[in-house]
């Protein structure tokens, strides 16, 4: 299974980029974007951090193995997807 | 192995016993090495044995379903297995597995339950270890019920620091999320956090702590009273 790494992007520039350096094994894509809005969606109901104001403003940017940009999806599409 | 001499032992619960409880326990002691992951004391079964740790660390947590939350953290300040024995109550709902590879003594229940049963100072010393434990258990649900994720991880990661040798922690990001019960993307970010102010370095798989004094301040006070409360009670300082 290919290997998605799933860097939290939450404010500008290389700071605001928190970078995932051990990533999951995902079947393909859809499954990677499947797995970043559950994982979006559980940091919004029950994670506090002083470091995020706003979860809604953040954005995972998913690579692949080599580093090559696979998609980006902001935390925001967990609500517009599925109609909430 | 031989038994160890009372002046060798780093198990501060084994230090802090009077000479001759811990001659009543020594012809008792089995050196034991914990391996990573390993389950020591599984939820619901008879506490057969229980470990005075010299290095290393286990994590007493939640046992409802593949994601455990650690509740509480035993290292060579501790035994594990004191709260079921020493309250006599055979089993404990809890798991108790090994985070931190190292070594101790394992000791049979029956064997200490008699030592317990001889010595009145013996029992008071674990009782007050288990009091020490139910305080650490406290800050832990303060914690997760009132400090952003910096401040625990904060709290923990001093917590981590007590019980290993050197400043250098070997923890992936996957680890401190179970740990923690936050996903793993919130660790690495509270990681960053916490990197940017200088008061930890991050590098593959480990964590160096850089700022004890730091990592202290944002606690928010969720750090110190347990290791307060074992100074006093157990080491008499």
């Amino acid at each position: 299974m290919p290997r998605y790494f799933f860097h939290l992007r939450h404010g500008p520039g290389p700071d605001g980029l928190a970078r995932d350096p051990e990533g999951d094994a995902l079947p393909d894509t859809d499954a990677a974007r499947a797995h970043a809005l559950a994982v979006a969606r559980d940091l919004i109901a029950r994670t506090q951090l002083h470091a995020i104001r706003d979860w809604f403003a953040c954005a995972f940017e998913v690579t692949d193995e080599n580093g090559a940009p696979v998609m980006t999806v902001p935390f925001s599409d967990t609500v517009t997807e599925d109609g909430a | 192995m031989p038994r160890p001499p009372h002046s060798t032992v780093r198990n501060r619960l084994l230090r802090a016993m009077a000479p001759e409880d811990f001659a009543r326990l020594q012809p008792h002691l089995d050196p034991l090495s914990l391996q990573l992951r390993e389950v020591v004391i599984a939820p619901d079964a008879p506490v057969e044995e229980l470990f005075f740790l010299e290095s290393g660390m286990v994590s007493i947590s939640t046992a409802h379903d593949e994601r455990r939350v650690e509740v509480g953290l035993v290292g060579s300040e501790g035994l594990v297995g004191a709260v079921p024995v020493a309250l006599d109550c055979l089993t404990t709902p809890q798991v108790y597995f090994v985070q931190l590879s190292g070594e101790g003594w394992s000791i049979g229940r029956g064997a200490l339950c008699a030592a317990l049963d001889e010595s009145p100072a013996l029992r008071r010393l674990l009782l007050r270890y288990v009091h020490t434990l139910i305080v650490q258990i406290t800050q832990t649900a303060y914690a997760h019920a009132s400090l952003s994720l910096e401040s625990r991880l904060a709290r923990w990661l001093l917590m981590c620091h007590d019980r290993t040798e050197g400043d250098e922690l070997v923890l992936t990001h996957e680890f401190l999320s179970m740990m923690l019960g936050v996903q793993r993307a919130g660790v690495t970010l509270a990681i960053q956090n916490l990197e940017g102010a200088g008061r930890i370095r991050a590098k593959r798989r480990r964590i160096e702590v850089l700022d004890r004094a730091k990592l202290l301040a944002l606690t928010n006070g969720s750090y110190g009273t347990p290791e307060g409360e074992y100074a006093r009670l157990i080491e008499g300082a």
